[in-house]
């Protein structure tokens, strides 16, 4: 490679996408180093402490796409306070300063301001798809600064973010010459929306593939949307409530029938059931279904429903489908390869969750099944066995089981040797989550056999710091290790801190680690962050004679090489 | 501080039955078990006693709803889902729950929980507060004096001026509200005021 010039070497990295493999080729020698960095347009950044913008820019001045995480994976359950960190500004005041060519942005668990958002939309001219996904901090006011001045819009993509919304015209900000529109999702969006914006809009964009409503668009609009988008690809249906005698019920019936493109379906945040046989018609181009969010739809009208979609791929869905509703979706979708399966009932003890006969039943059934997260009441070490045999491809395997501590309800057994199949048979697993009742010994055979393992969520498990140290020396690609409430302390924490170099970031929380643990971890890794959050006592933690043996509360660690965060709040302390 | 964790647990004095792995499971138990009985407010004593009762308070604790849902961040679904699943909870449980409310010139409709609702006056100003202009709600408390009327459709299908009738019958009764010109309203088929049923 090195006798041919630079712009042939180039071409030939046009066609390396993937972050990994670019990351990769930039370690091979200076020259390919400079090559890549030169070519880069993709940059995929997992933890937006380990580095800043200055550097991503000095490295890759050319970018035009960035995708940013922020707050660790247990921020979604509430177990990371809102003010911890994350922000986007300073990284848009950068970009924008830089005048590099953005096109897209796309964001995770981070705080998004208004301001971040008017800043974004009047500094970069092609910038063309916004994706944000369980963000905070912005209002439809931010929308609309979006609407209105990215000429080039193609992607507005909401996906689970608290957005205030202050019931403006954020819609009808979108100016009339805006006819890009590929995506479009405000699903998350709790206020009214102004329909005849959003229909003109609909109207003006025959590029759109992509469009998931919220709970204010009714069905007569239902109807009239999807009659002018015949060309639909992926619809999120908001509210779903009318007569099926109706007149909008018949228009809304004909209008699908013409939207043979349609692959995916979600939504149906509330729901008449019995109007769902409307989408009988196309249920069979069906991949995606997503009716997590619909608990209203079960019984029946769902089974029904189901049995038409004969290809689907991709089913998230309530447990109040039942093991016998997983078993028709074992008989019917036999190309599924993505299943989720969420609780309907929160507050505990339903009587209609799922057991262990459906997870067994849906690896019997679908022999491409690659993912699954699966919340249910019970579980036994025989079907985790079962499963492993039926599906030996799972990459990623995330079983949750409503009651912590839950043994084997047959031989009140701990799961270990459940999940030792599982990662025994799942020689490509990457991602797995554990639950039940769990001893020392699954980290062994997690340590032993899980070679592939980038991510591990570990709660109320395990006996001793030898649990932990198991998975610290097994598994060599672990990037994100997430455990709580766990017995592990400071002897497994500093076993090996060589080790945290090769991951993204270690969360510990409720578990036995000190503060003494804490400070020497940080002093032999000044290259890692070692954050404290401790939103009880601030002071105490210093003050207190016993400081060294107290026990941490949250510890929050990751590689960087920038140092100490400034923007930390006065309850994060980073040693 | 090396040597722990390597076999010296035996000499350790704990809480439990003889022999390793049951006390180990009572002690990660405990542990669960102290959280939400901490959480709750009831005494860590009862951890304290012999291990048959110990046993048999894991069990209850276990198996108590309220104990469950006070661990916080568990079961691990993120906030949002959480957020909206329990709307949908709050709605089909309380059977009040929302209705829609449509107002005349406004081209569409809310939607309102009328269990949120103390009182008419309380409705009174939730209206108002729905489509930003006040008065409606002065409809049901002064009934000539406003612009608007408020009609509610009953169970019977009825339209029914709202007001006449005690809350609780009221919140019971309705199905959908509809806040109209009174200039609109003759004709239209209310059932007159001070009429018995």
């Amino acid at each position: 490679m090195n006798y041919f010039p630079d712009e042939v070497v180039e071409h030939v990295f046009d066609f390396v996408t993937s972050h990994k493999d670019r990351n990769a080729i930039s370690l091979v020698c200076k020259s390919w180093y400079k090559i890549e960095r030169y070519s880069r347009q993709k940059v995929f950044i997992g933890n937006c402490y380990a580095t800043n913008p200055e550097r991503l820019l000095r490295r890759f001045p050319c970018l035009k796409s960035l995708t940013l995480k922020g707050k660790p994976h247990f921020a979604d359950f509430n177990l990371v306070p809102h003010e911890w960190g994350g922000f986007v500004l300073p990284w848009i005041e950068a970009l924008a300063r830089s005048r590099v060519g953005l096109e897209e942005l796309r964001l995770k668990r981070m705080v998004v301001t208004d301001e971040s958002l008017e800043l974004l939309s009047r500094s970069f001219v092609n910038f063309k798809s916004l994706v944000l996904v369980s963000c905070e901090g912005f209002t439809t006011d931010g929308l609309a600064s979006i609407a209105a001045n990215c000429r080039h819009l193609r992607d507005l993509d909401l996906q689970e973010n608290e957005i205030d919304d202050h019931r403006g015209q954020w819609l009808s900000c979108f100016p009339d010459t805006c006819t890009t529109l590929v995506t479009l999702n405000f699903a998350c969006l709790e206020g009214e929306t102004n329909l005849v914006a959003l229909e003109r809009l609909v109207a003006r964009s025959p590029n759109l593939k992509s469009l998931k409503l919220n709970r204010a668009v009714p069905l007569d609009a239902l109807a009239r949307l999807m009659s002018c988008a015949p060309q639909m690809v992926d619809l999120g249906v908001g509210s779903y409530e009318n007569d099926p005698e109706s007149e909008s019920y018949l228009k809304l019936q004909a209008a699908i029938k013409k939207c043979t493109s349609l692959r995916s379906l979600s939504g149906f945040l509330e729901a008449a059931p019995h109007c769902l046989s409307a989408f009988h018609p196309i249920c069979h181009n069906l991949t995606s279904l997503n009716l997590s969010y619909a608990a209203e739809i079960h019984g029946s009208h769902l089974i029904k429903l189901i049995q038409h979609c004969k290809k689907l791929q991709r089913l998230w869905i309530l447990d109040s489908i039942g093991d016998k509703g997983l078993e028709v979706v074992a008989s019917t979708c036999k190309e599924l390869q993505e299943l989720r399966v969420f609780p309907s009932d929160l507050l505990g003890g339903g009587n209609t969750a799922v057991t262990e006969e459906g997870l067994v039943a849906i690896s019997g059934g679908c022999p491409k099944l690659h993912s699954i997260l699966y919340f249910c009441q019970q579980m036994t070490n025989a079907a985790l066995v079962t499963v492993a045999k039926n599906c030996p491809n799972f990459i990623r395997f995330r079983l949750c089981i409503l009651e912590p501590n839950k043994p084997d309800h047959v031989t009140s057994q701990p799961l270990d040797e459940g999940f030792g199949a599982i990662v025994k048979a799942c020689k490509s697993l990457r991602r797995l989550s554990l639950s039940g009742l769990l001893t020392d010994q699954v980290f062994l055979y997690i340590g032993m056999y899980a070679n592939q393992l980038e991510m591990l969520s570990i709660a109320f498990a395990g006996d001793t710091d030898k649990g932990m140290l198991y998975v610290l020396n097994g598994c060599k690609k672990m990037k994100k290790l997430e455990i709580r409430d766990s017995p592990f302390g400071d002897t497994a924490l500093l076993a090996d801190v060589s080790k945290y170099e090769t991951m993204r970031s270690l969360w510990m929380s409720s578990c036995e680690v000190t503060l003494s643990g804490c400070k020497r971890l940080a002093e032999k890794a000044p290259w890692l962050n070692v954050e404290i959050i401790n939103e009880t006592d601030n002071n105490r933690m210093e003050e207190n004679g016993h400081e060294g043996r107290q026990k941490v509360d949250k510890l929050y660690l990751y590689r960087t090489v920038v140092g100490t965060r400034m923007d930390a709040p006065p309850f994060v302390w980073i040693l | 501080m090396e040597k722990e964790g390597l076999g010296l647990e035996i000499t350790e004095l704990r809480l439990g039955l003889p022999g390793r792995d049951v006390a180990e499971k009572m002690m990660k138990k405990r542990a669960f078990t102290e959280m939400i009985m901490t959480s709750s407010g009831s005494s860590s004593d009862q951890c304290e006693s012999g291990v048959v009762s110990f046993g048999g308070d894991v069990e209850k604790v276990n198996d108590s709803p309220a104990a469950k849902s006070q661990v916080v961040g568990w079961p691990p679904v993120c906030s949002y889902r959480r957020k909206n699943s329990c709307k949908d909870a709050s709605t089909t449980k309380v059977g009040i729950g929302y209705v829609k409310v449509s107002m005349d010139g406004v081209p569409y409709l809310r939607k309102m929980d009328l269990g949120s609702s103390q009182g008419y006056d309380d409705l009174a100003f939730a209206l108002d507060k729905l489509f930003g202009i006040r008065g409606i709600g002065v409809a049901l408390k002064d009934g000539d004096n406003c612009e608007y009327v408020t009609i509610y459709e009953d169970k019977d299908g009825d339209w029914m001026l709202a007001g006449d009738v005690p809350w609780g019958m009221f919140i019971e009764s309705c199905k959908r509200l509809r806040i109209m010109k009174r200039s609109d309203a003759t004709g239209f088929g209310l059932q007159p005021r001070g009429v018995d049923e």
